[in-house]
Parts: C-alpha cells; sequence; structure tokens
C-alpha cells in the first residue's frame, strides 16, 4: 500500500492562497500549537497567547502577508510575526512579565519542590521548577530554550526568528543552558522552605 | 580534548564518543555532562508535556469564519460580471446601427450659398414657389431648366442682387438702358444647392 506523505507547509500555503480552506484549516493545526506555546511561555498570559496566535493566522489570510519560501521556512515566518506583536503587547503594557530583564541570576519562583531540582527532573515537580527556572530567564536567552530545546525549532530558523546569525542562537542556548543549571543547582543548594512549613500572618485572597 | 573543549562542545554535540572519552578521564567534566544530559532530559519531558497545551477551539472557528468571509468577499470581487461586456456590446450595437441608418439615407447635402447675399433668409417648403408651375402665387418664377422640387425637399430662399439682365432669363422685359442696373431678388435653391427660382424685390412683373 502507498502511503502519501503529508503535504508541506509550503504546499498548504499554497492552497490556502488558492482560496481553500481545508489547506488553511490543516495549516492552522499543524502550526498552532507551537505558536501558541511560545507566546505562552514568553508572556506567561493565556489570554496574551491566544491574542497573538489569532493575530498570526489572521496575518497569514492577508494577500501581502510577505511570506517568502526563498526566505525560510513558514514555521519560522510564523515565529517570527509572533514575536513580533510580542513585543508589541510588551510596549502597550499587556504583558507585565519583566521581559526584557537582563538578570541572570534571578531565583526561581517558589516551586512546590524542596531539594534536588536537577535529580528531580524526571518527577512532575523537578519539571514544574524547570518550567518555572526558564520563565526566569532573560528574554534573550529564554526565547532560544522556547524555540530550540521545547519547540525543537531548529537553529536556522531560530536565527531568522530572533534576526541574528545561527552562532548567535548556539551561544545564547548554550548560555542558557548553563543559567538553567546554575538555577536548578542553586535550588538544590539553597531550597526554599515548603509552603506548610510557613506561618501565614495575613492573607491576601 | 581537554576541559574548556569539552565545555564549548557539550552544548552543542551531545554525548559524543569524544566527550564521553574526556568525561571517563575528568571526574569534573562527568559531572557536568551528567548535569547536561539530566537537563536535557528535563527539557525533553517539559516539552512532551507542554505539547497538548494549544489554543482554545473558538480561535479556530474564529478563524476559518475569517477565511470564509475573506474569501467569499475576493470571489464576488473576482468574479466576470458578465452584463458589463454585454451591456458595451449592446451599446456599440446600437451605435452601428444608428450611423448605418444615417449612412444609407438618401444624400441630402447641405445647400451652397452661391454668391455672398447680404441677408440670407430659410424657408420651408410652405414658402417656395410651387414647383409645378412656371409662376407661384408668390411672385417666384421658376428658372428654365431648373430640376423640379419634391414637396419633401428642404429649400432655402436667399436674397441677392442681381444684373437687371437676369430678369430676362426668367422672361421678364427690361428696358435695353437699364440692363446693366442691379436689382434684389430672391433666389429658392434646392437641396443640391443649384437655384430653382426666382423673385425679383420691387420689380413689377410685366
Amino acid at each position: 500500500m502507498k502511503v502519501t506523505p503529508p503535504e508541506t507547509d509550503d504546499e498548504l500555503f499554497v492552497r490556502l492562497r488558492r482560496g481553500e480552506e481545508s489547506a488553511f484549516v490543516a495549516l492552522y493545526r499543524r502550526r498552532q500549537g507551537a505558536i501558541y506555546r511560545f507566546v505562552l511561555h514568553m508572556s506567561r498570559s493565556p489570554e496574551v497567547a491566544e491574542d497573538v496566535t489569532q493575530e498570526v493566522f489572521v496575518a497569514l489570510l492577508r494577500d501581502a502577508c510577505g511570506y517568502d519560501p526563498d526566505r525560510g521556512t513558514l514555521s519560522g515566518y510564523l515565529f517570527g510575526i509572533a514575536r513580533k506583536l510580542l513585543l508589541r503587547q510588551i510596549e502597550r503594557g499587556r504583558v507585565d512579565v519583566p521581559l526584557e530583564s537582563d538578570s541572570e541570576d534571578a531565583a526561581i519562583p517558589e516551586l512546590a519542590v524542596a531539594g534536588n531540582a536537577l535529580e528531580d527532573l524526571t518527577h512532575r515537580e523537578g519539571i514544574e521548577a524547570l518550567r518555572r527556572a526558564i520563565g526566569t530567564l532573560p528574554r534573550r536567552y529564554r526565547e532560544v530554550v522556547v524555540l530550540c530545546d521545547l519547540e525543537e525549532v531548529d537553529y536556522a530558523d531560530a536565527a531568522g526568528v530572533l534576526g541574528c546569525p545561527i552562532g548567535t542562537v548556539r551561544s545564547r542556548l548554550h548560555r542558557a543552558r548553563a543559567l538553567l543549571l546554575d538555577k536548578l543547582l542553586n535550588h538544590e543548594r539553597h531550597p526554599r522552605p515548603p509552603v506548610s512549613a510557613l506561618n501565614p500572618i495575613r492573607c491576601l485572597t | 580534548m581537554n576541559c574548556q573543549e569539552f565545555r564549548e562542545s557539550i552544548a552543542e554535540a551531545g554525548a559524543n564518543a569524544d566527550l564521553l572519552q574526556h568525561s571517563g578521564e575528568c571526574e569534573a567534566c562527568a559531572a557536568v555532562l551528567a548535569d547536561h544530559a539530566r537537563l536535557c532530559a528535563g527539557l525533553r519531558t517539559l516539552a512532551a508535556d507542554l505539547r497538548r497545551a494549544e489554543a482554545p477551539k473558538r480561535l479556530e472557528l474564529g478563524l476559518v469564519a475569517a477565511f470564509r468571509s475573506q474569501h467569499r468577499l475576493a470571489r464576488r470581487a473576482g468574479r466576470p460580471q458578465w452584463w458589463i461586456p454585454a451591456l458595451s456590446w449592446a451599446a456599440a450595437a446600437c451605435v452601428l446601427t444608428v450611423a448605418a441608418l444615417f449612412l444609407l439615407r438618401p444624400h441630402q447635402p447641405l445647400p451652397a450659398h452661391r454668391g455672398t447675399p447680404r441677408a440670407v433668409e430659410s424657408a420651408s417648403i410652405a414658402d417656395a414657389p410651387d414647383p409645378y408651375t412656371a409662376e407661384g402665387d408668390d411672385g417666384f418664377i421658376a428658372l428654365p431648366n431648373a430640376r423640379g422640387l419634391d414637396p419633401n425637399d428642404e429649400v432655402n430662399i436667399v436674397r441677392v442682387e442681381v444684373p437687371r439682365s437676369a430678369m430676362l432669363e426668367a422672361g421678364l422685359a427690361v428696358s435695353e438702358d437699364r440692363v446693366s442696373e442691379l436689382v434684389e431678388a430672391d433666389v429658392v435653391l434646392g437641396p443640391d444647392g443649384l437655384a430653382r427660382a426666382i423673385r425679383f424685390v420691387d420689380e413689377p412683373m410685366m
């Protein structure tokens, strides 16, 4: 039995341009998750992630969407739009996370796990610690971790999305991983007390 | 491979043979490699965990609606408007028909004005002399050898000054010593511009 390979993004894009709804739906279903998650990681806001994802695909529907297959992949193009829209949201103040923080030694926000977070990365608590540690990375490092490690975007595409050379992507990723290790090991050395050990003075909720 | 090269290549290459060999010889680098491997495993687990996170379904519904709306408009705009060329052809056919009718009508050249009359009067056929009589009630005398007029012919009457000798040609008597004098006359011009009849103004018919 002959198995037909799935259509490439570019083939779907061509059909989309011809007005075929099935191509748009297929392309959307294939790419929306990664775009949504990228924005969610960067903004930590489901509302912003939803808005940006919507705007990305609305931009794709426009006649003059500007996608050029010779300049990169469609996936990279979508991530690039998402990143620009996200930066716009930050400028408007819709994203209150300090994305532009250059501090590389921000502490991990309160974790549900105490102790060896790195050793615990096979458990849910350890994974949650890692997720939070990623959230504390400065934006330029968080971007590469989210793109390359979590969404498995290749370095060339990531370079296109971020508008920098591939070498910069590699060095940022290297630095980002080192920072993550440092944060997780530091957490291991200076664990926060479990929430149950704290004596609440006043309930603010 | 030394420790510096080990640390530089670990992020890129992962656990390859060279790295493993060096880590077997260097305890510190072995620990770094182990930490790195755990981190990468954790990132893969996190990626797999997060892969379930997707945009809400309502987003797809809204976008598909937007897609349909946009392409409906585009199709409407791009649809050939059959009535535009049809209307153009109909208009062109009307113009051609009118032009053909005009060209196929009997030729009716505009009257040529002979001489340069001081005053030109236009007159309908009602004012023209009876073409079937040599002299009408209005004093017009049909010129000899002139073609007769059809009742539907449009004529022009022009007032001109002519030598009194012209009265001779119309069959009127003229005193010989006054032959060279000029007299006023109304001349009937047919549709071809040729004179058909003449009436001498203020001259008694003899």
